[in-house]
């Protein structure tokens, strides 16, 4: 897969040279970040449509805040600093399920569950962290929390493409099922849907996405990237084809755009904000579009 | 427009429903208390009682969603093909859902972001027609009526065609034309074999429609043909009951 990886940068670097593409193509962080935008954006645009359907926008804010936790585990059980996978998957997979089943169990309202767990996920991250302050230079620390591109590493595309390819694979043939679980969970089990099992899996990937954007996006900031685009194309849609490819859409120009201007225009700022700032532009110009249009007058009081 | 609803695959009666000492307990509240009563193949039964009586309870014991005790068993010769017509759609209004994506959803695998699957077509225009939805299928599911939704939940219920139909309180929010298609579509739905058993408060109706009706409070209050268990007195004890 790395020498996959070199062939693109190759061309980029050549046609960067010719004048074809931007002449900071010539250097491999930039196709790297270019490459995983081209993931991250679908992927999020996507499945996002689903979050805010199932109202769990709260729920990947909650898992991103969890990876700092991660990291800093990662770092106390000696993996690298830079991309501490293991620690960061194993403790956002548990958090997220023990979340969704003390959700289920007590059958508490999901925004007091998150917030309970994001305060717990919080404050063990904070002590771990500050045992590890003495390990680690904590300026890496504000790569996991609002992304850095040039941190993107080969590791990080491979765990990240594996990632979609998986995502995808499961959760489009499933789309379905998950929004009608969302819709009326008494009726998605009498046609059969097992709905706490597709509940289940939904937070699983909500969880393994989340983790495997943080590079990019940074840990305070994916969900922002899961709600703004499918809030975004929410504002001008009429169906759900333009709810879906709408939101994809916005999601992976952010991410472009958001990769490319800032190192364009020689702005020095994090990529997970830039992303996020071109995202909201987006909501904002929907949101003005639903105002004035008449046909998106439906809201009531 | 009338459109005759098509069961090419059979027009046998469907399965019949025994309830053979059905319990429920949640928590320390005992829901249903021995509750015996038969559903017959083929029949409209309508099953009447108080608001917090246990239909409701009932019906989702019949569906496998509540941890009863008892035996409740479906008995047919052929396949189980179950619709099913729940109280109310719970979602976000401003969701942009259309008929049109509802109903892909519930009848096909392949995402409903990317329209009806072309075999999927005919049977779907064939149930927003019969429940008088085909202009609307445009609209998101927040700018209907609630009638309307109760439509359109009506039409999911008939994809893929049942045998064995159940329905809870299917005419909330239905205004008098619903009502008659309501009427129309249950008859026809008989004609061709199909067991229905819903949950009705429409006492008129149930006497009009129903070939047998069971009255829950707790238990089994009574059972039997409309005609002959739904005298006042009946009616005044079981609704004054508890």
């Amino acid at each position: 897969m790395n020498s996959f990886y070199d062939l693109i940068r190759i061309f980029c670097e050549h046609w960067a040279r010719v004048g074809v593409l931007p002449e900071s193509f010539q250097y491999a962080f930039v196709v790297n970040s270019i490459l995983c935008a081209m993931l991250i954006g679908p992927l999020l645009g996507g499945v996002g449509t689903m979050v805010v359907t199932k109202h769990l926008a709260f729920f990947s804010q909650a898992v991103g805040q969890a990876a700092l936790t991660g990291v800093a585990i990662g770092i106390v059980l000696g993996e690298p600093y830079t991309s501490p996978y293991a620690s960061l998957f194993g403790f956002c997979i548990l958090f997220g399920l023990v979340m969704n089943f003390t959700r289920n169990r007590t059958k508490m309202s999901s925004d007091t569950v998150i917030g309970v767990f994001l305060s717990i996920s919080l404050a063990f991250g904070a002590c771990v962290l500050l045992y590890v302050t003495g390990k680690v230079n904590m300026h890496v620390l504000d790569n996991i929390l609002f992304g850095s591109i040039l941190t993107i590493n080969d590791t990080d595309m491979n765990v990240l493409l594996v990632i979609t390819v998986i995502c995808a694979s499961v959760g489009l043939p499933l789309y379905n099922r998950m929004l009608m679980a969302s819709f009326n969970p008494s009726l998605a089990h009498v046609r059969g849907i097992r709905v706490k099992l597709l509940e289940y899996l939904f937070i699983l990937m909500i969880t393994v996405i989340t983790v495997a954007s943080l590079k990019v996006v940074g840990a305070v900031l994916v969900e922002a990237l899961f709600i703004i685009p499918a809030a975004s194309a929410r504002n001008i849609s009429r169906s759900m084809k333009g709810f879906f490819f709408y939101s994809v859409t916005f999601s992976t120009l952010s991410c472009l755009v958001g990769v490319i201007l800032p190192m364009e225009l020689s702005i020095p700022v994090p990529s997970g904000g830039a992303i996020i700032l071109v995202a909201s532009v987006f909501f904002l110009a929907t949101a003005l579009i639903r105002m004035a249009g008449g046909r998106f007058k439906d809201a009531a009081i | 427009m009338f459109v005759p609803l098509i069961d090419n695959k059979c027009c046998s009666k469907g399965p019949g429903v025994l309830f053979d000492r059905v319990n429920l307990t949640l928590g320390n509240t005992s829901i249903l208390e021995n509750i015996s009563f038969t559903i017959d193949p083929g029949t409209i039964h309508c099953l009447i009682g108080p608001n917090g009586g246990g239909k409701t309870s009932l019906l989702r014991s019949l569906l496998g969603q509540m941890p009863h005790t008892g035996e409740i068993a479906i008995s047919s010769p052929g396949p189980v093909v179950m619709g099913y017509v729940p109280q109310a759609l719970d979602f976000d209004h401003t969701l942009p859902i259309t008929v049109d994506d509802f109903m892909a959803m519930v009848c096909q695998g392949r995402p409903a972001f990317t329209g009806i699957k072309a075999v999927h077509r005919p049977s779907i225009d064939q149930a927003l027609s019969r429940v008088g939805l085909t202009k609307k299928r445009k609209r998101i599911l927040g700018q209907l009526s609630g009638g309307e939704r109760q439509r359109l939940l009506l039409a999911q219920a008939l994809l893929p065609f049942p045998n064995l139909l159940l329905m809870d309180e299917p005419m909330a929010g239905l205004d008098k034309d619903g009502g008659r298609m309501l009427n129309d579509l249950l008859m026809e739905l008989k004609h061709q074999g199909v067991t229905i058993f819903w949950i009705h408060h429409d006492l008129k109706e149930v006497k009009a429609i129903a070939d047998r009706v069971t009255c829950v409070n707790k238990g089994v209050l009574f059972s039997g043909q409309p005609g002959l268990v739904l005298s006042s007195q009946q009616i005044l004890d079981a609704f004054s009951a508890r």
